[in-house]
């Protein structure tokens, strides 16, 4: 089930638009292989622009980011992405949806129609593989999401806020199962998100990103043991690097 | 379709309709000047040949002004229909070849061009706008003039009139997908054939819908006013021919008549929809009412 995660190396990646904005300047750092990285800062501050860019979805300015050892330059098939919607294609049942990427690459159906099945059924979902989305609530479109980025057993998972557009106690239970997968297949993950206690419930390594242009500020290592239970999020521990990120998020804004 | 949804329609028709009959007894007028409807039904059912014979050109030359607009395909299919007009048929056969390529490039074809080349969409849009501006029906004799009496005016003012709402509903409906259903299947690795294929065209279906249902009225409009102004048969020839004998209850039940059949169209492309936009649940669209 495992697969070899990837690392990804960002060195010096600026990204200026043709509109002149400068949105990320100088950012560098390295994620280890099967690491479960975030990227926390208020909206505007380049994080989804990044993200973007490890995609192969933006070029960047300069600098080079590397996954794998190889300079990213386009889409690549064992990197599966999660975006702040779910867009799920709405003229297809879940199933159909989780086996796009599938599809896409002109890959057997069959031979990954098991697996797709099996995705749905760790999201608990396997019950809707045959519905359309538009019958569902925005936690399950999203677990659907979640399981079409990982169709295809990627070594790198890049997510967007893929949480943020739902409502606290959904997400509460996402980012929960979230782990329970992650812990199973153990890809490395890039998570951005601009909620503090989101991100130190996830993370190995949370990275504070401060805008305008975008550039990482402050990092700090999470040593919460895992796996992780959501009453984790009482303890003193995890209320510390909280603490010590929010100040860290101040500081920023004030400069 | 529920009851309800039916029951209210109809009834207020049945309702007008008594009016109708009651007002036209009471008033005292003349049949030439208003006939009864129970006078219009009678005819429909009396001379139902006539109406019959008159309604199936104008039948299949809507339909055809209507497929031309959908696809551009061009239309010898016609003489399928008409195997005792071989001459008019060879004239609207070299027209036709002449005007294949400029069919083709319109409709479906023409969005997909706007859509995916910017000189298109700047050269030639302005131009299409500005066409839709010029009143079609004035255009017909005209047509006349440039393609005689046959088919082909009738076919091409159809199609002048309905392809619009096509096109630009297509234009919208392939061009409004939202950025991040492009960024996905990027990020998955989609080709540019695939996103056009996979996302891009079924968002655009219920919108081309949406067209095509505006698009099928017009094209009935199309056919009779070309056939006011040269035609030798077809419903609106039959208007024409009525009005000028002052037969008001066989003009009004050639009207009855086109309207069954233009509703009946409508509900063709309404059930069409159901069956390809299955995902998609329209909003009210079929007209409940009789005419």
């Amino acid at each position: 089930m495992a697969t070899v995660p990837d690392s990804v190396e960002i060195e010096k990646v600026c990204k200026t638009y043709a509109s002149g904005l400068q949105a990320l300047r100088d950012v560098t750092f390295r994620v280890a292989p099967g690491e479960f990285v975030s990227l926390l800062g208020p909206s505007g501050c380049g994080k989804s622009t990044l993200l973007l860019l490890l995609a192969g979805l933006l070029p960047v300015s300069s600098g080079s980011i590397r996954i794998d050892t190889t300079v990213v330059t386009a889409p690549r098939p064992d990197v599966g992405m999660v975006f702040q919607s779910a867009v799920l294609l709405p003229w297809r049942t879940l199933l159909d949806n989780v086996l796009l990427p599938v599809e896409l690459l002109r890959l057997p159906r069959r031979a990954h129609e098991e697996r797709a099945r099996e995705l749905l059924a760790m999201a608990g979902i396997e019950d809707f593989a045959a519905r359309l989305p538009h019958e569902l609530s925005g936690g399950t479109k999203q677990r659907v999401a979640i399981c079409r980025a990982l169709v295809l057993r990627p070594r790198l998972l890049l997510m967007d806020e893929p949480f943020s557009a739902l409502d606290a106690l959904t997400r509460d239970r996402m980012a929960l199962e979230l782990l329970r997968l992650w812990e199973q297949l153990r890809p490395t993950v890039v998570f951005v998100t601009h909620a503090i206690r989101e991100a130190v419930f996830v993370s190995d390594r949370v990275l504070v990103m401060s805008p305008r242009p975008g550039t990482i500020g402050f990092e700090t290592d999470v040593k919460l043991p895992r796996p992780r239970g959501l009453s984790i999020q009482e303890s003193e521990e995890f209320n510390r690097y909280a603490g010590s990120l929010r100040r860290a998020i101040e500081a920023e804004e004030v400069v | 379709m529920s009851l309800s949804r039916l029951t209210w329609p109809l009834g207020v028709s049945a309702v007008a309709l008594v009016v109708w009959e009651a007002a036209v007894g009471a008033l005292g007028i003349k049949a030439v000047v208003l006939p009864r409807p129970s006078a219009i039904a009678a005819v429909v059912l009396e001379r139902w040949p006539l109406l019959l014979e008159h309604l199936w050109p104008t039948f299949y030359q809507i339909l055809l002004g209507f497929a031309l607009s959908v696809v551009g395909a061009d239309n010898y299919v016609r003489g399928l229909f008409d195997p005792d007009m071989w001459f008019a048929l060879l004239v609207t056969a070299t027209y036709s070849l002449i005007t294949v390529p400029v069919q083709l490039g319109l409709g479906f074809v023409m969005a997909v061009l706007l859509v995916y080349s910017e000189r298109i969409r700047k050269g030639v849009l302005p131009l299409i706008v500005t066409s839709q501006i010029v009143p079609k029906v004035a255009v017909a004799p005209l047509l006349v003039v440039w393609f005689g009496t046959g088919d082909l005016s009738r076919l091409l003012l159809a199609f002048l009139i309905a392809f619009f709402p096509i096109v630009i509903n297509t234009v919208v409906g392939l061009t409004s997908v939202d950025d991040d259903y492009i960024k996905m299947a990027r990020a998955f690795m989609g080709t540019r054939w695939q996103i056009f294929a996979k996302i891009r065209l079924p968002h655009a279906l219920p919108l081309i819908f949406g067209g095509m249902k505006i698009s099928i009225t017009l094209a009935v409009i199309g056919i009779v006013v070309a056939e006011f102004v040269a035609a030798q048969r077809g419903i609106g020839y039959l208007i024409v021919m009525a009005n000028g004998l002052l037969d008001t209850p066989l003009m009004m039940a050639a009207i009855a008549v086109l309207s069954a059949m233009g509703l009946a169209l409508y509900g063709l492309v309404v059930a069409l929809e159901r069956v390809v936009v299955y995902w998609h649940v329209p909003a009210e669209t079929t007209a409940g009412g009789t005419p």
